[in-house]
């Protein structure tokens, strides 16, 4: 860090600033490339991670760190003296705000992501849940790599009855405990965090539902077309049958025509109508 | 003595100097209210007692009798109902004041602090007609997302569980019995407990504000029975809405609290005595029309302006301002409780039951070319929706005709709410279009036959409350929705809500047409970006307002209110130059075809309703065509025996009588003096105010308004009041009850003439005077709402008992 500041320093004096100047103090300009690694670090790791998605579990620790750099440069104000003042310095001084745009894209990411959602309260290291659907998601690949070796033989593609048949136990299981998951997140979370388990978990439950019942085909519902039919048809015949015979049996309502008082002569819609054709 | 003065000029006006000079004669009966003036009064009557007794119906024509004589050679009189009857049933409101002499004393007495009292009076009761609409709203909204949520949360976990093993045909019979059993109770209870709380209740209330009395329409057992129904019939998963019942919901509150007791109770709470009739309560029932729409859609202005749109014969500023301030309370209350419930207190982002969520002008902002393919959706609207009325139409016809017994109304009602679950089932197990889950935004998601964590999106159309639905089409994102899948629902949901409404459960057509809307609206947002190549423009959300628009306005034809009401529900100004476009496009093609649906119920109904002007090809019919005759007349000194045979008969059971000149002297004319009302002469009755009586000082005080307006609403029959024969031998001295001045047209008035002095005064009696001030005929609302123009011409519609 010490010999970045020092180029720093160097790019400054090269850009015809005299290297004396208390443009950047060096404690700040220390924190600045702190932040400068420390970004590099996570957005490798970000990249790095994005498909199959593994952000949370990978890296957090970086995001951690970011996250204390980012809180010391906007704390310096108070800790020492008046000329320190890198909060200023480094954050609001010019229009572009690189560090501030950069922090706060790591946090938005961060909580799209919903990290939080899958570590533990003071965000270090996985939550014990996470570690077991983790656990669970890793056995149920295995699962499916060990018998699709067995099946390599014949490769006919819709030929995985035996994936469907071994794996299902862990397949209900790693569902089940994911619904589990998915539920009490919608019940203990405010709304404000909506109703998003972490990015790695939803992802893992992706991948593995895609595979099982896209790839594998195993998710087959028994569907019973003929029994559905037939009650649908007898439930929708029904009205027929209620019109029909209350057409038929009911007695239709009759108004009785009351007759006004009214003079005659001229009265008469004929007449009226005469009038106009 | 002003009266007397006001009563001799009056008098004079007609320009008849005999008469005048012999209202001068007997102006001591004027002051009959004294003992000693009705002593003089009494000593005149009895030499004319027995003559003038027979002489109760005032013929003057001989006409009239040949007319009498023929009429049992007229055609059959017992015919099946159509559209082109007027039911006896319906009564006019009386929004005429009568200023007869209590009045005018009353008014003396209060002075001028008392009046502004009455002013802070009329403002306490908006902001309370506010508050409780908007909690009403608040309490069916919350019951129906938890009883629906319940429900679909069984029949999900269902059909979830039978999706794996097999069976799904239980899952079916499941959800065709729960809604055929929730809808039961709500249609048992409308129909054998308040049969006018069916429907939406916006053909009532329009009637209402144009001055027809539905009965029972603004009690309180109407508004439990109505807010129950709503519940029950939308969480039976019935094509229903919430939001048209509200307004009904409104004004009846806004008629309960302006009265400050209820008769249904039994409690008085002698408050807010000043409004009790009908002219007072008619400015409050609008009031709470525009309360309920502010509530139901979060449009305060477009609620203001419904309220004005449908009763804007009698309107002024000052009630605007009123308006506008119970549906601004309303609204408010409806967003802080719900936001409340939702647990962000301070939020207040829930304005209306519905609603359409944000359009964020930037993503779905439209272009002036796109305007022709708006009013190109308008037309397609006006056509849906005049279809959708030539549907119901025959229907509804049927319905009166055949399925009029409570248990046959039930009974079908149930069948539809089987039939919609069915229709709903089939279209979901038939569906092969698949989304993946996206977060929450669905609420019940159905995988069914799709791959795990996929869900099937036919569901979320059907499976879910209709108002979801309708945000679910404006905002999913595009290619949510497959166009098979939009096509189907569209053509089913058109079909079921037509089917729907018109059933004797409490639910409106609000929702369910823009529901159809939407769906078509978006298909074709879907098309259209297709054609043109995935262009950014073809939001499918965008297409699916407007199109929601073109169906609603299709549908129910409303035009100012529904633009605002729609630009409110979006929060979005800019969209109000298309919608209104679309709107207008919609009626203008809608009404070549059929009318708007809520007349045509109206007319269904045989309403004497009023429309805004008189046909237009009218202008040579006069007032002595359009005219009843022979009028029931009664003297100004009338034997109560006379009157209270006139009001027990039941073959005219008129409600205004003329007050002419009790003249001894039959060969002089009998000059109109003035107009009462049956419920003036019941509460005369009894309270037993005979000549005779006052005479021996048997009256303890004398009648106040305050004695009538007690009586209001639910005068008593003439049947609960009891004269004995004695009594039936006094006399009753009308002069002081009576309406001394009014309004008249003379014989030759043209029919447009009439109908403009009746529309717009509210009258709901025009007496009708030849030139020498006598009595020849009166008109009445039946008398002018039976000229019709149909589609050959002028049509007269017949009277009919219902």
């Amino acid at each position: 860090a010490l010999e970045l500041a020092q180029e720093l320093a160097e790019e400054l004096w090269s850009a015809g600033l005299p290297g004396d100047l208390p443009e950047l103090e060096p404690e700040c300009r220390s924190l600045l490339a702190a932040f400068a690694e420390g970004s590099a670090a996570l957005t490798g790791c970000l990249g790095r991670r994005a498909r199959p998605v593994r952000l949370c579990q990978g890296c957090h620790g970086h995001y951690r760190r970011l996250l204390a750099q980012y809180g010391s440069i906007a704390r310096a104000v108070g800790n020492s003296s008046e000329s320190h003042n890198c909060a200023k310095s480094i954050l609001t001084s010019d229009r572009l705000q690189v560090v501030v745009t950069l922090s706060e894209f790591f946090n938005e990411t961060w909580e799209a992501a919903n990290c939080a959602n899958c570590l533990k309260n003071n965000s270090e290291g996985l939550s014990n849940s996470t570690e077991e659907f983790l656990d669970l998601f890793n056995k149920s690949l295995t699962c499916f790599e060990h018998n699709l070796q067995g099946q390599a033989i014949d490769l006919s593609p819709n030929n995985y009855t035996e994936v469907c048949k071994n794996c299902n136990e862990t397949y209900t299981k790693l569902n089940d405990l994911y619904n589990h998951l998915q539920r009490m997140n919608r019940q203990g979370g405010e709304s404000a965090h909506s109703a998003h388990l972490c990015i790695d978990i939803e992802d893992a439950m992706n991948i593995t539902r895609k595979l099982w019942s896209r790839t594998f085909n195993c998710s087959l519902p028994c569907s019973d077309t003929v029994p559905v039919i037939a009650v649908s048809s007898f439930i929708l015949f029904l009205p027929i049958v209620f019109y029909l015979s209350s057409f038929l049996h009911s007695k239709q309502k009759k108004r009785i025509l009351i007759l006004p008082k009214r003079i005659q002569s001229n009265a008469n819609l004929v007449n009226i109508q005469e009038k106009y054709s | 003595m002003a009266n007397v003065a006001k009563k001799v000029s009056w008098s004079g006006r007609d320009g008849d100097d005999e008469e005048d000079g012999r209202a001068g004669e007997t102006t001591p009966l004027l002051n009959g209210t004294g003992p000693g003036a009705a002593g003089s009064g009494r000593q005149l009557t009895p030499s004319s007692f027995l003559r003038i007794g027979q002489l109760t119906n005032v013929d003057l024509n001989e006409d009239i009798h040949e007319l009498e004589r023929e009429i049992p050679r007229q055609r059959p009189n017992e015919i099946p109902h159509n559209e082109k009857l007027l039911s006896l049933k319906y009564e006019s409101l009386d929004y005429d004041n009568s200023e007869n002499q209590l009045f005018l004393e009353e008014e003396r007495r209060i002075n001028h602090a008392a009046f502004r009292t009455v002013e802070i009076k009329r403002w306490v009761i908006c902001a309370m007609i506010g508050i409780l609409t908007g909690l009403v709203a608040c309490f069916i909204d919350i019951v129906v997302e938890n009883l629906a949520g319940l429900k679909y949360r069984v029949v999900k976990d269902n059909i979830d569980k039978f999706t794996a093993k097999g069976g799904l045909s239980f899952s079916l019979l499941l959800w065709a019995t729960l809604n055929a059993s929730v809808v039961m109770v709500g249609s048992l209870i409308v129909a054998f407990i308040e049969p006018v709380a069916a429907g939406s209740g916006i053909p009532q209330i329009k009637c209402y504000l144009n001055g027809v009395k539905i009965p029972h329409v603004v009690r309180l057992k109407t508004l439990v029975i109505k807010v129950c129904g709503v519940i029950l019939s939308v969480v039976g998963g019935l094509a229903v809405g919430k939001e048209g019942p509200m307004i009904h919901s409104g004004s009846v509150i806004a008629a309960g609290i302006s009265q400050g007791r209820s008769t249904s109770l039994k409690r008085d709470f002698k408050i807010f005595e000043y409004f009790r009739r009908d002219t007072e309560k008619r400015d409050f029932v609008s009031a709470g029309a525009a309360a309920g729409v502010s509530a139901a859609f979060g449009a305060p202005v477009g609620g203001v302006l419904f309220s004005l749109e449908e009763g804007a014969s009698f309107w002024n500023q000052f009630l605007t301002w009123r308006i506008f301030f119970a549906s601004m309370i309303s609204t408010f209350t409806l967003n802080s409780v719900l936001s409340v419930y939702h647990g962000n207190a301070w939020d207040l982002s829930s304005p209306g039951l519905i609603n359409f969520g944000s359009f964020d002008s930037e993503k779905m902002g439209y272009t002036i070319q796109e305007i022709p393919i708006f009013m190109f959706m308008g037309v397609v609207g006006g056509i849906l929706g005049a279809l959708f009325n030539a549907l119901n139409y025959w229907l509804t016809m049927f319905r009166i005709r055949y399925i009029h017994r409570p248990c046959l109304q039930v009974v079908e009602a149930m069948l539809v709410a089987a039939v919609t679950a069915t229709v709903g089932f089939v279209m979901i197990y038939c569906s092969r279009d698949c989304q993946p889950i996206q977060g929450s935004s669905v609420a019940y998601p159905l995988q069914l036959f799709c791959a795990d964590g996929e869900y099937n999106s036919m569901a979320t159309a059907f499976f879910n409350t209709p108002e979801k639905s309708v945000v679910n089409l404006f905002h999913d994102p595009p290619g949510s929705y497959n166009p098979m899948t939009l096509g189907m629902f569209t053509l089913m949901y058109f079909f079921l809500a037509c089917w729907t409404y018109g059933l004797t459960v409490s639910a409106g057509v609000f929702i369910p047409s823009l529901l159809i809307g939407a769906a078509w609206g978006r298909l074709f947002g879907i098309s259209l970006s297709y054609l043109t190549k995935g262009s950014i423009w073809a939001d499918p959300g965008k297409y699916a307002l407007m199109g929601a628009a073109a169906q609603l306005g299709g549908i129910v034809r409303m035009t100012l209110s529904l633009t605002v009401i729609m630009m409110e529900a979006t929060g979005n100004v800019t969209y109000g130059f298309p919608i209104m476009l679309v709107l207008m496009t919609a009626k203008i093609v809608g009404d070549y075809f059929v009318e708007g649906l809520y007349d045509m119920h109206i007319q269904l109904q045989s309403v004497p309703f009023l429309h805004w002007e008189a046909p237009v090809t009218s202008h040579s019919l006069t007032a002595r065509e359009v005219m009843s005759t022979p009028v029931t007349c009664l003297r100004r000194i009338e034997r109560v025996g006379t009157v209270v045979d006139i009001l027990s008969d039941t073959s005219s059971n008129h409600n205004g009588f003329p007050v002419v000149e009790s003249n001894p002297d039959s060969t002089q004319v009998a000059g109109l003096r003035g107009l009462i009302l049956r419920s003036q002469l019941i509460v005369l009755l009894k309270h037993k105010v005979f000549v005779e009586r006052a005479n021996l000082n048997m009256v303890q005080r004398r009648l106040k308004l305050k004695d009538f307006r007690d009586a209001y609403p639910r005068f008593p029959p003439i049947q609960s009041i009891h004269v004995s024969q004695d009594e039936r031998e006094c006399m009753i001295d009308l002069s002081e009850f009576m309406n001394p001045s009014p309004y008249t047209v003379p014989q030759e008035a043209s029919l447009p003439r009439v109908f403009k002095l009746f529309r717009a005064l509210g009258l709901r009696h025009l007496v009708v005077v030849d030139n020498r001030n006598e009595v020849v005929g009166m008109v009445t609302r039946k008398d002018l709402a039976r000229y019709r123009l149909g589609k050959e011409g002028l049509e007269e519609l017949s009277l009919a008992q219902t």
